[in-house]
């Protein structure tokens, strides 16, 4: 998407690090990355772009959708908490359409114990649920593991920590 | 029986002697022969029956006095009784000398009689000013119960309603509590009569605490903390005999609000911890991507490490934020008010929020009187009012719209405003924005927010500064915040 910003045009010097990626089974594949905090965006294109995923970045669920319909990506990776569109809405809106039901997703929230039966989750067969604060190393294995086998176990979102 | 007997020999004897009389005058006339000892004869027979006679009389006499004296004592009333002596009470008890004993066993008598009944008069008294108190003491018992403002009643051991104060009446709807109203019937929540039932099944003194949501005669759903306890009833014992049967009595306290706070409590630390959990991502994120080597060269470290240190700043200010409006709150923040001018205030908030617009593309308009407005305030306070009220404006207005920023002399106050086109307010919420941690449930995922930001505002413009904070808006449309400060003349004046 061409109106997308370069979120690491602000870190020339990693991109040119980009150059040496790992790679692994899964790479190359395409991941659509969405939160409205931009340092958010950048640490996660980093981390994914440096073990050989290509990445695209949008502000909003908004946008993603439209990035979405535009391109299918290979993977979503997305915030709860967004303007305009946030991920829950986001999350339907892909689940309802044909094309896109089997998109996985996986969710990136500062949501914690306030996450509550009435977002219903459950049935927009969400593939993991990543706590903020995450670890970039924790969330390319979580972005593996669901790209090779669907899901990705995790321990759960604790009460208290 | 012997003073009958006294009388009466006393009497046969004068009759004998009349006779004796009677019969030495008809020897005498029989014989024709009135000699000395006829005379004497008859003399002696007159003198023993005039002396009878006299006998007689003053037995009876006595007897009369005694009759009198016992009819005295009869008619003594219990205060004579009390205070009087025998001598007092029956005068002539000295004089008769036969009668006096039994006057003295019957006056002793009276006497024990007396105290006894003055006694149980005295107690009866008693008892009757206890029963009174005890009837009053009952009626404002019943008073106070009846005018609680928690819901009280009581069932029997047949589960029927004896009690029901008024607002219980009111809350479960029961008119009229007439003789044997089943708790059942009455109340609608099977919760409540259930837990009233199992209480008294219990038979022994004990206590349940539970939980309930009731909706009021307006249909208003308020949460209830009822708590039953069972309690004895003697007299409502028909067998008679001594083993108490058990009652219940329910008392409901409403504990919406405390719900309430409660929820919005949580809402509350949800949404703080969501704004510190953000950078805290940034930071957590950058320092593993550090710590695993991921950046090779000096520069991307850097950049890297600025990263980490501006959102380590965001951190301070929102913790700042939290205990500044804690601060304010608990009244030990120092005010600092000196003359200023508000439009250069509202010109440097202008330029603070004017990012963020540009961010959403709202059109951010300043209006500002061309004149000088002078007020007394504190420069960091009236900022951080002014720029929530902006910020605020900018969350709640879409992309594309307008926020216009006015002030000008109106009387003899200082007024600026903050319009916009947003979503606008309920006339509810116009009410309650105002209200900590209230937000606005339609509006919660438009923008994050702690709730804090009108309260702290308001908490600033009216307690701080004696002026006024309120809100015009029309849902759907847009709102207007307004902000009325005493001109720094009239404030130095009040001051």
């Amino acid at each position: 998407m061409n109106t997308s910003p370069n979120y690491l045009d602000a870190f020339p010097q990693a991109v040119t690090e980009l150059n040496q990626t790992t790679t692994s089974s899964t790479a190359g594949k395409r991941i659509l990355l969405v939160d409205d905090e931009m340092h958010i965006l950048r640490a996660a294109e980093f981390k994914l772009k440096r073990s050989g995923y290509e990445i695209e970045c949008v502000e909003d669920g908004q946008q993603a959708w439209e990035a979405i319909q535009e391109q299918m990506p290979d993977l979503l990776i997305t915030d709860f908490h967004m303007p305009r569109l946030d991920g829950l809405g986001l999350c339907r809106l892909v689940r309802e359409d044909e094309a896109t039901r089997q998109l996985p997703i996986i969710m990136l929230t500062a949501k914690g114990f306030e996450m509550t039966s009435d977002d219903n989750l459950e049935s927009l067969e969400i593939a993991a649920i990543l706590a903020k604060p995450f670890s970039p190393r924790g969330l390319v294995n979580c972005v593996e593991a669901v790209l090779t086998t669907g899901s990705f176990e995790q321990p759960p979102i604790s009460y208290l920590r | 029986m012997s003073k009958k007997s006294h009388i009466a020999t006393e009497l046969i004897a004068a009759i004998a002697c009349a006779l004796l009389f009677a019969a030495a005058t008809v020897t005498c006339l029989v014989t024709g022969d009135l000699g000395i000892g006829g005379m004497v004869a008859c003399g002696a027979a007159a003198l023993a029956t005039i002396c009878c006679f006299a006998l007689w009389r003053t037995a009876q006499v006595n007897e009369d006095r005694a009759i009198c004296q016992f009819q005295l004592l009869a008619s003594a009333s219990l205060e004579q009784l009390e205070h009087d002596d025998l001598q007092a009470a029956c005068p002539q008890a000295r004089e008769l000398r036969k009668w006096k004993s039994p006057l003295e066993q019957c006056y002793r008598r009276m006497k024990l009689l007396a105290d006894d009944a003055r006694q149980l008069q005295q107690s009866r008294v008693r008892s009757e000013v206890k029963a009174h108190l005890t009837g009053l003491r009952h009626e404002q018992m019943r008073e106070i119960v009846d005018k609680l403002s928690e819901p009280v009643m009581m069932t029997n051991q047949y589960d029927e309603i004896i009690f029901a104060n008024e607002v219980a009446r009111e809350l479960f709807g029961i008119l009229d509590l007439a003789e044997k109203t089943m708790a059942a019937d009455a109340i609608a929540s099977e919760g409540i009569v259930q837990l009233l039932q199992e209480t008294r099944l219990r038979k022994t003194p004990t206590q349940r605490v539970s939980e309930i949501e009731l909706l009021d005669s307006a249909d208003d759903k308020h949460w209830y903390r009822i708590t039953v306890s069972t309690i004895a009833q003697h007299l409502d014992n028909e067998m008679g005999a001594d083993e108490p049967n058990y009652g219940a009595v329910a008392v409901l306290r409403d504990i919406s609000g405390y719900k309430a706070i409660q929820r919005r409590n949580a809402e509350f630390v949800s949404a703080v911890s969501h704004e510190m959990k953000t950078p805290l991502a940034g930071i957590k994120a950058y320092v593993e991507l550090l710590a695993d080597g991921e950046a090779e060269d000096e520069q991307t470290r850097d950049e890297f490490l600025q990263v980490i240190n501006s959102q380590a700043d965001r951190l301070q200010r929102l913790i700042d934020n939290l205990l500044n409006l804690a601060r304010i709150e608990a009244g030990v923040v120092n005010v600092n008010k000196k003359p200023r001018s508000l439009n250069e205030l509202l010109e440097e908030a202008f330029r603070i929020v004017h990012p963020t617009a540009e961010q959403k593309n709202i059109t951010l308009i300043s209006d500002l009187s061309p004149m000088y407005l002078g007020v007394l305030v504190d420069r960091d306070m009236i900022m951080q009012a002014a720029i929530n009220l902006l910020s605020n404006a900018l969350k709640y207005t879409p992309d594309n719209g307008k926020v216009t920023l006015r002030s000008r002399l109106q009387d003899r106050e200082v007024v600026f405003e903050v319009e916009d086109t947003g979503v606008g307010l309920s006339p509810e919420d116009c009410d309650r924005v105002f209200e900590k941690f209230y937000r606005v449930k339609k509006d919660q995922k438009m923008a994050s927010g702690t709730g804090l930001g009108l309260p702290l505002a308001k908490h600033i413009v009216e307690d701080v500064h004696g002026g006024e904070l309120n809100v015009t808006s029309e849902s759907g449309v847009g709102s207007t915040f307004r902000i009325r400060l005493p001109t720094v003349q009239v404030a130095e004046t009040v001051n």
